[in-house]
């Protein structure tokens, strides 16, 4: 019963959604987006839950003398100083201050953090390199091959450059994107097909 | 004494024969339904199980070997259920991503849970992170030890897919072995290569052929693709699955095989229905 509560629960919803798709009906309508905007508001309750959740583990690991203190007090400020001024001002999330706090402190953040790719890109090849040498030896000569290509180069040769780099990015490497993408996406629609049939024991 | 030639010519015309003798019941559009809505069926219900595949996709074999160097160590293994999440604003196939690897987090919690290894594991969305616990203290209470599971630990991360990437570098904690199942994005390779630090390595599954690269890069096993769902069948299956599930690729074999054949009579101008025996 533990179980087969869920598996039937997940069937309902997704045959009721699906067939909000094929059948043009209005209770089943209104059926439907009752059940959307259950799992809206289930999932804000649920993010809800999840910073508290942050703000005691890291409250606790403040207190722990073994934990990263420094690491969780920054996490504690951060909160605060988007969450205090979002609270107090009248905007709300509008608020100067939390738009202050993101523009200037949370995007350059993660702009810069993901400028690290560039950098960490020779370390994963050096590692790619002495665990599979001949798959990471194809890989690389690859990416060295369409660099190669893709310089800026003029006249004759830069034109014979610049057609080759194009057949290779039109024929070979979208081919080989696309079987893949072709796969995954099938994948996809059979796992999604077993979820709302109740044949996939996402439980177990 | 007949060659080797002779012999098989008789037995493909035996075959033909038999199949010349025979007829079907339903006529040829009943038939061929059942037989998809069989087939199909059991290409979805059925599992095959790891112990009797050839391949070994994404190195998931090595797990016990991997938890066993942790347990050695002492340190533990770190696991990552991607930055899609479950109730995130990311694309559908994503999020399915996240629901469908849940059988993998099982299976890496009870080859933990056996060896004692504590597992922290990392997500940027709450509902995920509810679905990881629960496949945690399912596998402690499958492998009979529930008095390891407060070593373990599931943790939500924060909102965003760089907290996970930033996090991962970060953690100075010693660990052996790592693992990211779910769905990626532009950060795949500061996440996977900060969970690849351990001697062990990591062993990586993504849907999102994008980040193909990065993965492919650091990981110490890899799923990439359709291969990340397929491996969900490997993982943890009975043997009449596995056997269902290899009679039903066989029987795909001859349909194809014969639907080939028919194809092939027809174009050279032959009537399908006379190579098949159908009257």
């Amino acid at each position: 019963m533990r179980r087969s509560l869920p598996a039937v629960l997940v069937v309902l919803v997704g045959l009721v959604l699906l067939l909000d798709l094929l059948v043009a009906n209005p209770t089943l309508a209104s059926l439907a987006d009752a059940l959307v905007e259950l799992v809206v508001i289930l999932f804000a309750a649920a993010a809800v839950l999840g910073a508290v959740a942050l703000a005691v583990r890291h409250g606790r690991a403040v207190a722990l003398p073994a934990d990263d203190r420094i690491g969780s007090v920054v996490v504690l400020v951060g909160m605060a100083a988007v969450l205090v001024p979002g609270l107090l001002a009248p905007e709300g999330a509008a608020a100067p201050a939390v738009r202050w706090v993101v523009g200037a402190l949370l995007v350059p953040l993660g702009a810069s953090l993901l400028a690290l790719v560039v950098i960490f890109l020779v370390p994963a090849a050096r590692r790619g390199m002495r665990a599979r040498p001949a798959e990471t030896g194809v890989l690389l000569g690859a990416a060295c091959v369409m660099l190669v290509l893709l310089l800026p180069l003029g006249g004759a040769v830069g034109d014979v450059t610049g057609a080759a780099a194009d057949w290779l990015l039109a024929v070979p490497v979208r081919g080989v994107l696309a079987g893949l993408l072709v796969g995954a996406a099938i994948a996809t629609a059979v796992f999604a097909a077993r979820v709302v049939f109740g044949l996939a024991n996402v439980d177990d | 004494m007949p060659n080797l030639g002779e012999l098989v010519g008789r037995l493909v015309t035996w075959i033909g024969d038999l199949i010349n003798d025979s007829s079907l019941r339903l006529g040829i559009a009943p038939t061929v339904s059942l037989l998809v809505v069989v087939l199909v069926l059991l290409s979805l219900v059925a599992r095959p199980s790891s112990r009797w595949i050839t391949r070994d996709p994404g190195r998931l074999s090595g797990i016990g070997r991997g938890m066993a160097l942790a347990a050695e160590a002492g340190a533990t293994a770190a696991l990552s259920l991607g930055t899609a999440g479950v109730a995130r604003a990311s694309s559908a196939a994503e999020r399915l991503q996240t629901i469908a690897v849940l059988p993998l987090v099982d299976h890496v919690a009870r080859a933990a849970a056996r060896a004692g290894v504590p597992i922290r594991i990392s997500t940027d969305d709450p509902v995920a992170a509810l679905l990881a616990d629960a496949a945690v203290e399912a596998a402690h209470g499958a492998t009979g030890t529930r008095e390891r599971r407060r070593r373990s630990d599931v943790e939500f991360v924060g909102e965003g897919r760089l907290p996970s990437a930033g996090l991962a570098l970060g953690v100075e904690e010693g660990r052996v072995t790592g693992f990211m199942f779910g769905g990626v994005a532009e950060e795949s390779l500061l996440l996977v290569h900060g969970l690849a630090d351990g001697p062990d390595g990591a062993r990586i599954g993504t849907a999102d052929v994008a980040q193909a690269s990065s993965v492919l890069l650091e990981g110490t096993g890899t799923l990439v693709g359709a291969d990340l769902f397929a491996a969900l069948a490997d993982v943890r299956t009975t043997g009449h699955a596995r056997t269902a599930v290899m009679a039903t690729n066989r029987l795909i074999v001859v349909a194809v095989l014969v639907i080939g054949m028919a194809a092939a009579w027809a174009l050279a101008g032959g009537d399908p229905r006379s190579l098949l025996g159908l009257r």
